[in-house]
């Protein structure tokens, strides 16, 4: 019996390392990785009581204390409402209709096609910033246009998974929304162990800023190969036959009816917390409350009336924007001017339309069997984001209780190469974790992990925040196991041979590596927007 | 411990038991009914969630005009949105486990057979789901207890005075995930899908 202790005991300084490795193989045997993270932390935690490695009170106060700081936080109430704004542009077929509209536009020339759906793509990775419904809903609708019109399948799969995982790195994204969360956290604790006691923040709007001109700057190289392409090897990306074109004349009226709302949606949303005007948890429900009113006022999603209703609200909201622009509308203000008394009772006839016309349009879309659908798709998104949150919180418990976090940081330090060393080494393992995790777990799971360390060697946050997020982006490009691979596979005609989705993966993922190599140099791609923006 | 954890705990573990006396007691299907109500009780919850869903956005945009537009701030309708929040995700856990829609890594897991799944699922349920829902219940009762012994409220006097209550979803949580494993379990046992 006494040998068992001692054995069990000299095993306490690995138990953080063997906690991982466990982990890894759990994860492997496919059961919900919420539960295995929490399930793994438990027989540790457990383990750890036997061995004496630490207290129960450890573990069972700061738990709900934890799960309540969740519960409490307006970071990350963001997250619910850019998912049902997601959730509706998907379902209501505004994708459907922008990418249909687009091919004609731009299908005349060669490789014209492949250029509007990484278009459609970017602008809806911009609006839901789910990397699997992205790539679902694209791989559904472009991948059968682009073969029949002769696509190479490679460059059509390869175009479409890349579209896909831009919703990671492109603002409001949900990663971009959960590492603000991380990395502000992280950040506090670095500087605390630094012995500054005022630390600097790190918020979203922070992250959401230095993730756009690298995000955009991809769109770019990604539109560039894809145009180099159809220049040099025109048979893998011809032209859409003339009879399929629209006239010019038709293309105006339909790109107002469908391009303009999403854009005008998006443009609002980001610009309002990037000129730091909203939060992005405001801004959030100014978008979500806005695509259910896009929805509402379609041709397809409702009566006459309704549809009148759901773009009078649209106008509505236009309005309040304008008002609140150019006039004090405070209440319970000494002296109002006439012109301040009318905007004043103008402003809330204008919310009088606003509620009404988001009654007309919940109504005309519970009515189609939109909008019960959508909120049952956003609590269960929501429920599985948040309950690995909770599993997370867990192990990270119990890996800083077994001294985790001190094995990770000595072992950062003795990294040959200094700071560039371990950035690279970390870049690495999660590029390879991205291979088995989604992005919510290594986010959750990970990242808190090694981010401290890193930040107290001196690496700037926000940089460092988009750094990761471009690289877990490759890591799910990349074959054999990216999930943006399994993801199209799972959608892609048969006739497509998976090699051939690997091999179109190829020149995006040297691209994304091309975007870190760059980003690595001019950190400044990153940090001068923010810096330029919040000072 | 308060007794009222207590007798949580023990109905928990109580449910746990039922879908195996359903499976070995033929005759008597007193267990398969008790957990049909169950597993009513699990998806009433999560409908409560899912509309939730479009409050939460309701509520912040409320409080976003009338803070930015109008200079009111409404501490109580900033919370409520907080409120919603923390109720829309903390129902849904345990309805998400019954449609099986939490993410698995399943490079491996989607190639084996059903019965090795199947095994995989019910070992899983009984020594991840269940011991993490219990440990949910036991490590909250203090804190939840607390907070009910003041009827703590909001910092703010405006604000609405029912964080107590709000406390009191951790448990629910982890109540809920316990009886959604239950149900999932005697699925399992029987062959069942869900949907």
């Amino acid at each position: 019996m006494d040998d068992v202790i001692l054995c069990l005991c000299t095993w306490s300084t690995w138990l953080d390392i063997a906690m991982v490795v466990t982990l890894c193989v759990l994860l492997l045997a496919g059961f919900p990785a919420a539960f295995t993270l929490a399930g793994t932390a438990l027989i540790f935690g457990l383990w750890g009581l036997a061995v004496g490695a630490f207290d129960p009170s450890f573990i069972a106060e700061p738990f709900p204390i934890r799960i309540f700081g969740t519960m409490n936080n307006t970071v990350l109430l963001a997250l619910p409402m850019f998912i049902l704004m997601g959730v509706i542009l998907e379902r209501s077929k505004i994708a459907e209709e922008l990418l249909d509209t687009m091919a004609k536009m731009f299908g005349g020339t060669r490789g014209g096609l492949g250029i509007s759906v990484m278009l459609v793509g970017a602008l809806l990775a911009a609006s839901t910033g789910i990397v699997g419904a992205t790539v679902v809903t694209m791989g559904l609708l472009s991948l059968p246009t682009m073969l029949r019109r002769g696509y190479d399948p490679g460059l059509a799969s390869g175009t479409i998974a890349a579209a896909g995982t831009l919703g990671q790195i492109i603002p409001p994204s949900i990663v971009l929304i959960l590492l603000g969360d991380v990395m502000s956290n992280a950040y506090q604790e670095s500087q605390l162990a630094q012995g500054i006691f005022a630390p600097k923040a790190v918020s979203v709007g922070d992250l959401f800023a230095g993730a756009l001109v690298p995000g955009l700057l991809l769109v770019v190289i990604y539109l560039l190969y894809i145009g180099g392409v159809a220049l040099f090897r025109g048979h893998k990306a011809p032209a859409v036959p003339p009879e399929e074109r629209i006239a010019l004349s038709e293309i105006g009226p339909r790109l107002i009816g469908t391009l303009v709302p999403p854009v005008l949606l998006i443009v609002a949303v980001l610009g309002s917390i990037l000129a730091g005007k909203a939060t992005a948890t405001e801004a959030a429900s100014i978008g979500a409350i806005g695509a259910l009113l896009i929805a509402g006022s379609r041709e397809d999603c409702g009566d006459r009336l309704s549809r009148l209703l759901s773009f009078a609200g649209i106008i509505a909201i236009i309005i309040l924007i304008i008002l609140n622009e150019t006039l004090d509308l405070r209440l319970g203000r000494e002296s109002n001017s006439f012109l301040e008394k009318t905007g004043i009772i103008t402003a809330l006839m204008t919310c009088g339309v606003l509620a009404l016309s988001i009654v007309a349009a919940s109504r005309a879309l519970f009515q189609r069997a939109i909008l019960w659908p959508v909120l049952k798709k956003t609590a269960e998104v929501n429920g599985m984001v948040f309950t690995i949150l909770i599993g997370a919180a867990l192990f990270s418990l119990v890996f800083k209780g077994l001294g985790g976090d001190e094995t990770i940081a000595a072992a950062l330090s003795q990294t040959p190469g200094g700071v560039v060393g371990a950035m690279i080494v970390v870049m690495l393992v999660l590029f390879i974790l991205g291979f088995f995790l989604d992005f919510i777990e290594i986010t959750l799971v990970a990242i808190p992990i090694v981010a401290p360390a890193l930040l107290t060697m001196g690496v700037d946050p926000i940089w460092l925040g988009v750094m990761l997020a471009i690289n877990l982006q490759t890591s799910f490009l990349t074959p054999p196991f990216g999930f943006a691979l399994f993801y199209l596979r799972g959608v892609a005609p048969p006739a497509i041979r998976t090699t051939q989705i690997y091999r179109g993966a190829l020149p995006f993922v040297l691209i994304q590596i091309l975007m870190l190599i760059i980003l690595a140099f001019f950190p400044d791609l990153a940090t001068a927007l923010p810096s330029a923006i919040y000072g | 411990m308060s007794p009222l954890f207590i007798g949580l705990l023990t109905i928990m573990i109580l449910v746990c038991l039922l879908p195996w006396l359903s499976h070995m007691g033929q005759g008597s299907n007193i267990a398969q009914k008790i957990l049909t109500q169950i597993e009513r009780l699990v998806r009433g919850a999560f409908y409560l969630s899912a509309g939730c869903g479009l409050l939460i956005a309701l509520a912040q945009m409320a409080a976003v005009i009338s803070r930015n537009v109008f200079g009111v701030n409404f501490i109580w309708l900033q919370e409520s949105a907080i409120y919603l929040f923390a109720a829309m995700f903390l129902m849904a856990g345990g309805a998400v486990l019954l449609m099986d829609a939490h993410v698995r890594v399943d490079i491996f897991y989607a190639r084996w057979t059903e019965k090795r799944q199947r095994w995989i699922n019910l070992a899983g349920l009984h020594f991840f789901v269940i011991p993490v829902g219990l440990l949910i219940i036991w490590a909250s009762a203090p804190y939840v207890h607390t907070s009910w012994s003041s009827f703590e409220g909001s910092q703010d006097p405006s604000g609405i005075q029912g964080v107590f209550l709000l406390k009191t979803l951790i448990p629910v949580f982890g109540a809920l995930l316990i009886m959604a494993a239950a149900v999932r379990v005697g699925d399992l046992l029987e062959g069942r899908r869900h949907g």
